[in-house]
């Protein structure tokens, strides 16, 4: 299956399509993302961000087009293995300690797996053994960090990893994303917070389902004559067609 | 306190259940239909229980016994020969016999007894109780033959009663125990698999195990077996405690009850699984318990007879796995019924198919995509 661009990238997606009902959630979605970026999805609540990501698990299953992840095109079962999701809500087993959660999501991912490692990588040695009901809010979202991260993925989804985070935590955690792909991880992080999207590589702003423009902070910066990412993001957005 | 307050707080309430289709289905339909299966149930015109009468006597009372036996309102009785009438309460088609033994009219003149021999198949209480009850109503509406025969002295009535299966000494919980046992673990077993497996999807974590290699047919064997090794324990504390607390009688194999349970259990998983995919919320999977469980206990024969219901109920009934489980455990334990026995092998291979059905069932609903 492996293909030239799929050396080259993490993700390419090819004229996806996918309705609810009467709401088109995605329109016709072109993107690639290139192996060992973070490429952050902007845009605002309700703007197919989390589809787009659920479609690159196989959550979603378009109406159109085509999704290859790490050269191999879903729905595809095995790539699972190397792909990290973590969900906009920290999806872990309350009643379970950090560790025993851990345990279990790095059973099912298969493949090699640390559990030290993930937990010494978001701050949480020490609570290891703590049931997870009995977290704060933050740590909760670093175990939910650590879950998605403890099969060594090579490719990893974070859908708004930072909603609801303080800001120390926030840094914390960017800090930790640019760990991961200073080893080749490719990350791919959705965000309606501006400040946050500067720190990655390249974005795709994405509005109604659609992918607006896609580029490094600066060209899009450029394209939109301006010196704002928000505003680049509004002016991007009133040229588009609704 | 302030109405307008109360009345905001009354006024969501009853938006909320104007767009709950299913909780108004609960509290409108459900009652009626439990009812109305109640009705079906106690009064519903079903067959009366089949007796045989089988009239050896060489002189008149016996005839006379066995046309107002025959014309009994509680029992469907008809006459037929004594091997018959034997063949027929071992293969549960009769609730019972009464036989008019050769020496009927003559012991009643002789020294004023009337003895007929009532033979009970005594596993179900409630097909037991109409057998005596049409006897002594029968020998009532004899009573001017058994003047006539007893020579005009008042003649002493004294029926003798055999049972099959269980017999006077055993209670209603002796009859009923068995197939609790197996009631208790299906319930049990079926609601906590529902809302645990809801609570997977409530959580988030159903959604990160659909993004990980596992198919969807390991989820439901991991679920399963898990489900299964608790399930295995909580049936054999179930079927100790009967046993050995609440000293519920049992004829047969303890192994082979444990196995019906574990079959029962492994339905109850899956059945849990599955349903859980039309549930939202913990509140509308708690919403199948009337819906599920409550029919069973009614139509599974645990309290009513099946034989007792009408026919097109008996088709309902004849549908589900517990009315299989609980004939299974009532045979074992009441009758001694074992592996050998056809009606335990149709039981037995029911119950497995029905929990075969589910898992496949739970496996195919369960989707892999979120939308």
């Amino acid at each position: 299956m492996g293909d030239e661009h799929s050396v080259a990238h993490a993700v390419e997606v090819e004229g996806v399509v996918k309705s609810f009902g009467h709401l088109r959630a995605l329109d016709g979605v072109r993107l690639r993302v290139r192996r060992g970026e973070v490429f952050g999805l902007l845009g605002p609540n309700g703007s197919g961000k989390t589809t787009l990501i659920r479609c690159l698990v196989g959550l979603v299953e378009p109406d159109a087009g085509r999704v290859t992840v790490l050269g191999r095109r879903l729905p595809d079962l095995g790539v699972l293995s190397r792909v990290g999701y973590m969900t906009q809500a920290p999806a872990l087993y309350p009643d379970l300690s950090v560790s025993e959660n851990l345990r279990f999501f790095a059973a099912i991912s298969g493949g090699r797996h640390d559990l030290d490692e993930a937990l010494e990588f978001v701050e949480l040695a020490d609570r290891r053994d703590s049931v997870v009901a009995t977290l704060s809010g933050g740590m909760r979202t670093r175990a939910s960090l650590a879950c998605a991260i403890v099969h060594r993925p090579e490719l990893l989804l974070l859908d708004e990893p930072t909603v609801g985070v303080d800001p120390q935590l926030r840094a914390q955690l960017w800090n930790r994303f640019r760990e991961m792909t200073a080893t080749g991880t490719t990350i791919v992080v959705s965000s309606h917070v501006m400040d946050e999207a500067a720190r990655c590589d390249r974005l795709g702003l994405i509005r109604f389902g659609r992918l607006l423009a896609e580029g490094t902070v600066t060209d899009l910066l450029a394209r939109a004559s301006t010196d704002s990412l928000e505003d680049a993001f509004l002016k991007l957005a009133e040229g588009a067609p609704q | 306190m302030s109405a307008s307050r109360l009345l905001a707080i009354t006024r969501r309430l009853l938006q909320q259940f104007r767009r709950d289709r299913r909780t108004l289905a609960l509290l409108f339909v459900v009652p009626v239909v439990i009812l109305g299966l109640f009705y079906f149930l106690l009064r519903g015109g079903g067959p009366h229980p089949a007796v045989g009468v089988v009239d050896l006597d060489q002189g008149p009372l016996g005839s006379a016994v066995a046309h107002q036996l025959e014309a009994s309102t509680v029992v469907g009785a008809s006459q037929m020969d004594e091997s018959t009438a034997v063949e027929r309460l071992k293969d549960g088609r009769l609730a019972g016999y009464v036989v008019l033994p050769a020496d009927f009219s003559t012991a009643a003149s002789s020294s004023g007894v009337v003895r007929p021999q009532i033979y009970l198949e005594g596993s179900q209480p409630s097909q037991s109780g109409p057998v005596v009850q049409a006897t002594n109503q029968a020998l009532a509406g004899a009573a001017s033959a058994i003047l006539v025969a007893a020579g005009g002295r008042s003649a002493h009535v004294d029926p003798s009663l055999t049972y099959l299966y269980g017999g006077a000494s055993l209670d209603t919980l002796d009859y009923l125990g068995g197939a609790f046992v197996g009631l208790v673990v299906f319930f049990l077993v079926f609601v906590i698999t529902c809302v645990a497996f809801l609570r997977e999807r409530s959580q988030g974590t159903l959604e990160r195990l659909m993004a990980s290699p596992l198919r969807r047919g390991e989820i439901v064997l991991g679920y399963t077996l898990g489900f299964i090794l608790v399930a295995l324990a909580q049936a054999a504390e179930v079927l100790l405690f009967a046993l050995l607390v609440l000293r519920i009688h049992n004829a047969g194999n303890v192994l082979l009850i444990f196995g019906i349970e574990t079959l029962l259990a492994l339905s109850a998983v899956n059945l849990g699984i599955f349903l859980s995919m039309f549930a939202r919320s913990e509140f509308q999977a708690v919403q199948f318990i009337p819906l599920v469980v409550v029919p069973q206990v009614l139509l599974s024969g645990i309290i009513f007879p099946v034989v007792s219901e009408p026919g097109w109920l008996q088709g309902v009934s004849n549908v589900l796995p517990l009315t299989y489980a609980a004939n299974g455990l009532r045979d074992v334990m009441l009758k001694g019924a074992d592996l050998t026995w056809h009606s335990v092998q149709l039981d037995v291979a029911v119950v497995f198919a029905f929990a075969a059905a589910a898992m496949v069932a739970a496996a195919a609903t369960l989707r892999r995509h979120v939308a």
